[in-house]
């Protein structure tokens, strides 16, 4: 999803970037893909699909392939948030819109998602999210961000 | 001779790599395996240079330190060359020390942005076809949280051998025990100490 606040067009990015990769067998369509976002209980749309190992590292593949071409972004949303006082704009237009999707899409009563909702609290998780995809763009991002899924 | 010289950019940060190949063992002219000379150049901040001893410390350094806070580990590193603790979850403090006795510790601070093109050059520069591998694989070795080392394979058969092996051991030894306690041989005993006693018996008779 925050890939999805960077880009606007996001769902069709990854389903392209799906046919550049020959993800084709494992996500073959949009639908997939919707599906397997929605195994995350945090969503309203929440469905509990069992996802199969070989569609959850495709789904990192996409992720890191997406980090990769956002990067220019991605440093720019940290660089306003590092220098806020000066250069908030950045910062300030991303948090708005993941707190306007994640009010959107997820379901407001559970505690998480209160958590992030909650200004006081979620500058660090968002902060830790971009900072993630940013540190995942290299040949190796693949490893990094499943590491790092793997052990959150 | 002519060195080899490479550099890595990502957005703030550049990191040049000097040196040469290894012509002992047939090395293509423009690949560098002996780095006799690297500079870490970043935006608004003082020069870092040193040779490859320093490049490994200050590499680990940086992969040690950004692991751990894409862990929620306490994000800070100390060694004898570099310092990196935070200040605040977008502010990182790097205190250098020179290996020289007459220059001084250099202290600087870092955002997270100017962190990962720091660590996107470090990645650059050990995913290249063109120098020697020095420090790539640190990510692959992060550690694993304790419940996900259950399931490796050592650990599995590490856990699972002292029960199977006292089990097995129970097995043997009760094995014995009841083959000396055998009911079919306690019966034949039996049997053959009765015969004995009524061969007696007859002879007495007798």
């Amino acid at each position: 999803m925050a890939l999805e606040t960077i880009d606007l067009n996001c769902a069709e990015s990854l389903y392209s970037l799906s046919d550049q990769l020959n993800l084709n067998e494992i996500l073959p369509n949009k639908v997939t893909i919707w599906k397997l976002r929605n195994n995350n209980p945090m969503r309203n749309s929440f469905n509990n699909n069992n996802i199969k190992l070989e569609e959850f590292e495709a789904l990192i593949k996409l992720t890191v392939e997406m980090a990769k071409f956002l990067y220019p972004f991605i440093r720019q949303i940290l660089q306003s948030r590092d220098d806020v006082i000066k250069n908030p704009k950045a910062w300030n237009e991303f948090k708005k819109r993941y707190i306007e999707l994640i009010s959107e899409r997820f379901n407001t009563n559970s505690m998480k998602v209160k958590r992030l909702l909650d200004p006081s609290l979620n500058d660090e998780i968002f902060i830790k999210i971009i900072l993630t995809l940013a540190l995942c763009i290299s040949e190796d991002g693949y490893l990094k961000l499943r590491t790092t899924l793997i052990n959150f | 001779m002519l060195q080899n010289k490479f550099i890595f950019n990502q957005s703030s940060v550049s990191l040049e790599i000097i040196g040469l190949p290894d012509y002992s063992i047939n090395e293509n002219s423009d690949y560098i395996s002996i780095i006799s000379q690297w500079k870490l150049m970043i935006i608004d901040k003082p020069l870092i240079e040193g040779n490859l001893n320093h490049l490994e410390s200050i590499m680990k350094a940086f992969y040690c330190y950004s692991s751990s806070l894409l862990n929620d580990e306490i994000g800070s590193y100390e060694s004898t060359l570099i310092d990196i603790k935070p200040v605040n979850y977008f502010t990182h403090n790097i205190f250098l020390k020179s290996s020289k006795p007459d220059v001084k510790p250099l202290n600087f601070k870092i955002g997270n942005s100017v962190l990962a093109d720091i660590i996107n050059c470090f990645d650059q520069l050990g995913s290249s076809s063109k120098v020697k591998n020095i420090y790539s694989n640190e990510f692959k070795k992060l550690k694993k949280k304790k419940y996900l080392l259950l399931f490796n394979k050592n650990n599995i058969l590490n856990m699972l051998f002292p029960p199977i092996a006292s089990l097995f051991s129970l097995f043997i030894v009760s094995t014995a025990f009841i083959y000396i306690y055998d009911d079919n041989d306690k019966r034949s005993f039996l049997i053959n100490k009765n015969k004995l006693i009524s061969i007696e018996s007859i002879n007495r008779l007798l």
